[in-house]
């Protein structure tokens, strides 16, 4: 079959790259599933999209049910971990089809842009909805992104953290603009997962 | 033209013959599929015409269109010259036809057909008839649609509204609608005397080819159709090769029967009514669009094909207001993201009106109940395509399964697009070519399922969920020999068929209800305003609840006033009825929400099932991770080794420090050695230079005291010599003899003593300069 020559070679060689690094089994090399979530036109796909691709393209298409990328970052104690992300799309209605993809999620990253309250309010939302059908064992990280449009704020950061408190999540501002605190979003949910115990 | 097209694609090479952005990653496949692509549009356009010619034939006998009936060069040469003038003004040809080779040579048959739809394309809010030609094909497939209109009227207050009417119309058998279709077909074919024969035929087979998965039900409706196949197959078969583009903007209208669909000024109506609303009220005015939808509507416009050269200025204004009426014009939907993907492909190939009401007929009839809030026939759909998967492809499932992957996971977004931007473009046309003639959502089935044919073999040897997904995204994105892909889904999968898809909806719709139920029950918290609507409007789909449908018509005309479609040709019907059921209805709600309670229960049970049955394969998973891990246990050792040789290097390094600074400070200690030993020797030097200077002096001495010791012998045997002359002189006086002998006697005693100091002070000499 011609069609699915170059492009399987390509992905087959990485995830054979990636595999041996990829059982989950022991401690070192985590697998995640990680869901995005937020209002329509947060940034949610462009977040994906700096941290896996390292590119921002300000007029990107809109998400139409979900889509996929895997990255995988190597943190300081020598552990992989492997991220599984999907990014789902924003509108409202979508939410219907949500929980197809935040079921058996381990992380839930809920996005909203601090230049609008209203996504804001979808965030909380959004944490209710997880914090009622999503694992008990969830890890919920609170973003706020386009952080680089400071004159356009309407989401104080003290908000966001006092918020984030509240519901035990981890909070962090970023751009996915100016790639600032992206890396640094992942990194530190790579850190609080838990660890299973090696066998 | 065709050097701008040139230009176009020199420029900007990263977009297809389409106007679409390519993948960079896909443009070698895209450039290797070019010729191909060529080739087949050739060949199709060649088909088309002769397929044209043979139809426009038939018509020509017939009266009602005999003012259609120009020749096909009439057309193209009237056509051709608001082409050029509208080119000038508009200037948004990107949508690919430019780039035919077949548009620069006379003599090419695809000639005649391209030209007229250019002119349509870049007409710009009006309304135009699709070309005389496509006609049979127009009124043939607009059959369908009167015949949904004329069911709709007649169970207005009944029924299941979701199956396409044919399928109806085979399930039910109910031969007053195979009359209905008779009628429409004779009344609008029929007319004329000399070649009724060909065009009923004709026309009776298209009502047949609308679905021809369904060939056997329909066949037992038929009088002769065994003969009347061969018209119907051929238009089949030439839209399985798929439609020449120039073609496709106007056939698809025809598929859809945007002409019989339209009403005279209902958009211009929607739009004024659209812009009062906006002028009048700022706020949410139940006659304007919700604020909410206009405000998401807004923000996808950039975000719809960004960058497309047709969506300049006029082309995202165009679209806003193709989206703002479809959504004035169906309330239950509204507007929903998706769509804005639709209408913009639409209005790449049509005019704006046009583009809506193909709009409509796609939404509001093959899609229905897909986009609107709850989403319920879409979420339906994933659990049917899921059955079907466990059906054809039960090892990939399995394998699927034991991934931990989800089917719906993939199939939910190729579903909810159509495939667009899920396939390369020219995979997407044929697809939807197939899907609109169709008029259903089989082509859909059959699509997804081909792929997972093709891709099913690279998809079992991934090893985990994401790699899977990965995978497969990618495979999808790289579909692009079309004609294979369109094909397979409609040769391999003919057992895939509407009744079958009718069939597994109502046997899996309960299910999503209950899901949808207990949401709505549990979490009010932004649905709110459309609470009992969307409830209502689930109820809508539930099979057997004729209450239910009527209730939605009557909420569908209390709620925002503004013109359904539906309610427009069927509204007197449906009114007519709606304020006597309350009691009914609330006994009915309430029995739904017992319905749903139970079918809750059952659907945690499953779940759980599925729970369990997840962390069994998790168990199995591990197996395999074993592998895994002790290869990533050699890497370990083998780094640990590396680690180890690095510090014996380091130590190593450490130690000929070590040895090289006791080696300086050793080169240190001689050094400070020599220069002692130098300084000795330079104060030995001095010493014997003192010495010397000494002994010369000594000697100088000596050699003055031996001279003085030489004198003074000298001077002694001087007077030796002297007293031995005196001696002699006087010897015989011995007075003075005895004088002189005293005398003598003195100057013995001094003479061994001098002797004896001039010895001792030779000797002395000798030692000195021994020294």
């Amino acid at each position: 079959m011609g069609c699915s020559s170059s492009v399987p070679d390509r992905a087959s060689g990485r995830s054979g790259g990636l595999n041996p690094e990829n059982s989950a089994a022991d401690s070192k090399n985590l697998r995640v599933k990680l869901v995005l979530l937020g209002d329509s036109g947060v940034g949610k796909s462009c977040i994906v999209l700096r941290f896996v691709r390292g590119q921002f393209d300000p007029t990107s298409k809109v998400t139409v049910g979900a889509s996929f990328l895997s990255q995988t970052i190597a943190l300081q104690d020598s552990t992989t971990v492997k991220f599984e992300i999907w990014d789902t799309a924003g509108q409202e209605r979508y939410a219907a089809l949500a929980p197809l993809y935040y079921r058996g999620a381990a992380v839930a990253v809920i996005v909203y842009d601090i230049t609008s309250s209203d996504s804001f309010a979808k965030a909380q939302y959004w944490v209710k909805e997880l914090q009622k059908h999503g694992s008990p064992d969830i890890i919920l990280a609170l973003v706020g992104n386009k952080a680089d449009l400071q004159e356009k704020r309407k989401v104080s950061v003290q908000d966001g953290t006092e918020y984030a408190e509240k519901n035990g999540m981890f909070f962090i501002e970023t751009s996915a603009k100016t790639a600032d605190n992206i890396n640094e979003l992942f990194e530190e949910i790579a850190k609080r997962l838990p660890r299973p115990t090696s066998s | 033209m065709a050097e701008r097209s040139i230009m176009l694609h020199i420029l900007e090479p990263r977009r297809d013959a389409y106007g679409f952005a390519l993948r960079p990653q896909h443009t070698h496949r895209y450039r290797e599929y070019t010729n191909i692509y060529k080739e087949e549009e050739e060949e199709r356009c060649y088909k088309w015409k002769n397929f044209l010619d043979q139809v426009a034939t038939s018509f020509q006998a017939c009266p009602l269109e005999e003012a259609n009936t120009n020749t096909l060069q009439a057309e193209t040469s009237k056509h051709k010259e608001e082409v050029r003038s509208r080119r000038s003004s508009t200037g948004d040809d990107s949508t690919g036809s430019d780039s035919e080779p077949v548009d620069t040579s006379d003599s090419s048959p695809t000639k005649l057909l391209e030209s007229p739809i250019e002119t349509q394309k870049r007409v710009v809010q009006t309304w135009c008839q699709i070309r005389p030609s496509l006609n049979a094909i127009e009124i043939m497939m607009s059959s369908r649609v009167e015949k949904k209109i004329m069911k709709d009227e007649k169970t207005i207050n009944g029924g299941d509204h979701l199956p396409p009417p044919e399928e109806a119309e085979s399930l039910d058998g109910t031969l007053a609608n195979s009359e209905e279709d008779e009628a429409c077909i004779s009344g609008s074919l029929n007319r004329s005397t000399s070649a009724t024969g060909a065009e009923s035929r004709m026309g009776e087979c298209m009502s047949n080819s609308v679905n021809p998965s369904k060939r056997d039900g329909d066949v037992a409706e038929g009088v002769s159709h065994d003969q009347l196949f061969t018209w119907k197959e051929e238009l089949e078969c030439l839209v399985r090769g798929g439609l020449p583009k120039d073609l496709r903007g106007e056939v698809w209208q025809a598929f859809v029967g945007v002409k019989t669909r339209r009403i005279e000024k209902y958009y211009q109506d929607l739009l004024d009514q659209e812009t009062n609303c906006s002028a009048d009220n700022e706020n949410n005015i139940p006659s304007g669009v919700p604020i909410k939808l206009k405000k998401q509507i807004e923000k996808d416009i950039p975000r719809t094909f960004p960058g497309h050269p047709a969506l300049d200025e006029n082309g995202r204004d165009s679209l806003r207001r193709l989206l703002l009426a479809y959504a004035l014009h169906n309330p239950s939907v509204g507007y929903c993201q998706a769509m804005n993907f639709f209408a913009g492909l639409l209005l790449l190939l049509m005019p704006e009106e046009n583009a809506f009401w193909t709009l409509v007929g796609i939404i509001d009839d093959y899609f229905d109940g897909y986009y609107t809030e709850e989403m319920i026939e879409s979420q339906v759909d994933q659990l049917v395509f899921e059955e079907l998967m466990r059906e054809r492809f039960p090892k990939l499932v399995k394998h699927l399964d034991y991934l931990g992957v989800q089917v719906a996971w993939f199939s939910g977004p190729w579903f909810l697009s159509i495939f667009v931007n899920m396939l390369p473009w020219e995979s997407v046309l044929r697809v939807w070519d197939v899907l609109l003639f169709e008029g259903n959502r089989v082509m859909l089935f059959r699509t997804a399922l081909a792929l997972m044919e093709l891709y099913g073999p690279a998809l079992v040897t991934t090893k985990d969920a994401g790699d899977a997904i990965t995978l497969l995204q990618s495979l999808a994105g790289s579909t692009f020999d079309s004609s294979q892909l369109v094909l397979t889904a409609c040769m391999g999968f003919l057992t895939v068929t509407e009744v079958r898809l009718v069939e597994l909806r109502e046997k899996l719709r309960p299910s999503v209800l209950a899901v949808i139920e207990e949401r709505t029950k549990k979490g009010r918290v932004w649905k709110d305003s459309k609470g009992l609507a969307s409830k209502l409007y689930s109820f809508k789909h539930d099979p057997g609840s004729p209450v239910e449908m009527k209730k939605t018509a009557a909420g569908a005309d209390a709620g925002p006033c503004t013109p359904n479609l539906d309610d427009f040709l069927s509204g007197l019907a449906g009114d007519s009825e709606t304020e006597s059921l309350p009691d009914l209805q609330e006994q009915v709600v309430w029995l739904k929400v017992e319905l749903c309670r139970l079918l809750e229960e059952k659907r945690s049970a499953v779940l759980r099932a599925e729970e369990l049955e997840t962390a069994l394969m998790e168990m199995v998973t591990q197996d395999n991770r074993r592998l895994l891990s002790a290869r990533v246990e050699q890497l370990e050792i083998e780094v640990a080794e590396l680690k180890k040789t690095l510090a014996e290097k380091k130590e190593q390094e450490v130690a000929m420090l070590q040895l090289l600074m006791r080696v300086e400070q050793e080169q240190r200690v001689t050094e400070e050695a020599r220069i002692n030993a130098e300084q000795d020797v330079a104060a030995q030097k001095y010493a014997v230079h003192m010495l010397q200077d000494k002994y010369e002096k000594a000697m100088a001495s000596l050699a003055e005291m031996e001279k003085r010791v030489v004198m003074a012998e000298s001077m002694l045997e001087a007077t030796l010599q002297y007293e031995s002359g005196q001696v002699k002189a006087t010897s015989s006086p011995r007075a003075r003899n005895q004088g002189s002998g005293q005398e003598n006697q003195r100057k013995i005693g001094l003479l061994p003593f001098a002797l004896g100091w001039r010895d001792r002070n030779k000797g002395k000499s000798t030692e000195e300069s021994s020294e």
